[in-house]
């Protein structure tokens, strides 16, 4: 039985992705010490600086979406995410954005459980304010594809085509469940096929998450620091999911 | 009044109790634990329930968090990493606890 890291990495115009992979990367080693595979472009893969032994897996994405990031439309590349199921050469897969960054063991240890899926279906906001999950954006009882762990079976394969189905009849199943967000979200169409297919466990601790309009003003191996209007904070040993794209930056 | 000093004292202890909360979800996160291919929480309930049914039996079910069975057969051993796990977590919560409490003053 193998166990390993799914990345997706693909750069847009406005966002270094690859940046942030390295730094991801460099966590997964840390802390998890997988085998990691990264699915990529060509263009992208040539920004790649040498970061040891990865499968890298080369693709060029089909499809494109948009996205509101501090305050503009950027461009989005969320879509290929519905093929892990085929890209994936692990038994169990650890499936993480390259924006989540692991400080800690944890997700080891839900690799050693029994499950088909595995998600978060809550968030904690690091900050405080709470202003991650909205109220009432549909009514689908939401999870969280930034952090999928599943393990090859007929159950998981049924969710994959579920959620190419649901990407594929988007319009129909936003309108079914009244999904405010205009845009395809990887969220939505897990949470969809998971519904539809009565199927997944969920991650029993929430997700930590830093907004979009927090910046992440230094980092260590152990946790990060941020700012959010005058207010620092800092995180250790605590796995978070940053959505400030431009801290890799240097 | 000085309002500026109270608000200082406000926005100090907002930023105490937030690192506070981050800390909590910290400890509660390392208390996820595998045990049988089940997953658990190594916390004050588990240990209670296990350190029960363990006086009644040597080998008995228990609910995991996901609601599925799992077989203890060494309630022993289980018991034993719980309260490991346990332990190992609220050290490392007390430490970042003492920390705060020493900025709050």
């Amino acid at each position: 039985m193998t166990t390993g890291v799914l990345m997706y990495c693909f750069d847009t115009p406005d966002t270094q992705y690859h940046k942030l992979a390295e730094r991801c990367v460099a966590q997964i080693r840390k802390y998890l010490k997988l085998e990691i595979t990264i699915v990529t472009n060509i263009e992208t893969y040539k920004k790649f600086k040498p970061i040891g032994m990865i499968n890298y897996k080369l693709v060029e994405q089909e499809t494109t979406n948009i996205r509101p990031y501090r305050g503009k439309k950027v461009a989005w590349y969320n879509k290929e995410r519905a093929l892990a199921y085929e890209h994936s050469p692990y038994d169990t897969t650890i499936l993480i954005d390259c924006d989540y960054f692991v400080f800690s063991a944890t997700l080891l240890e839900l690799s050693n459980t029994k499950f088909d899926m595995l998600l978060h279906d809550r968030v904690n906001d690091l900050t405080g304010q709470n202003m991650i999950e909205g109220k009432d954006e549909s009514t689908l009882p939401l999870v969280w594809a930034t952090v999928t762990l599943f393990r090859k079976s007929e159950n998981t394969k049924a969710i994959f085509q579920m959620i190419k189905h649901v990407q594929e009849h988007y319009p129909h199943y936003r309108n079914l469940y009244r999904i405010r967000y205009a845009n395809y979200r990887n969220d939505y169409a897990f949470a969809i096929a998971l519904h539809q297919l009565n199927m997944g466990h969920r991650i029993p601790t929430p997700m930590s998450m830093l907004a979009d309009s927090v910046d992440v003003i230094d980092s260590d191996a152990d946790g990060i620091i941020f700012k959010h209007h005058n207010s620092v904070n800092f995180t250790s040993g605590l796995d978070v999911h940053v959505m400030d794209k431009e801290w890799c930056n240097g | 009044m000085d309002i500026g000093n109270i608000k200082k004292h406000s926005d100090l202890n907002f930023e105490l109790a937030q690192a506070k909360n981050n800390a909590l979800e910290k400890m509660r996160s390392r208390q996820l634990m595998a045990y049988n291919e089940r997953l658990f929480k190594a916390d004050a309930d588990t240990i209670n329930l296990i350190s029960t049914l363990k006086q009644h039996s040597q080998d008995f079910y228990v609910l995991d968090v996901n609601d599925n069975p799992c077989h203890i057969k060494d309630p022993d051993d289980f018991l034993r990493k719980l309260i490991e796990r346990n332990q190992e977590t609220l050290n490392g919560y007390q430490q970042l606890h003492q920390d705060l409490a020493t900025k709050g003053r």
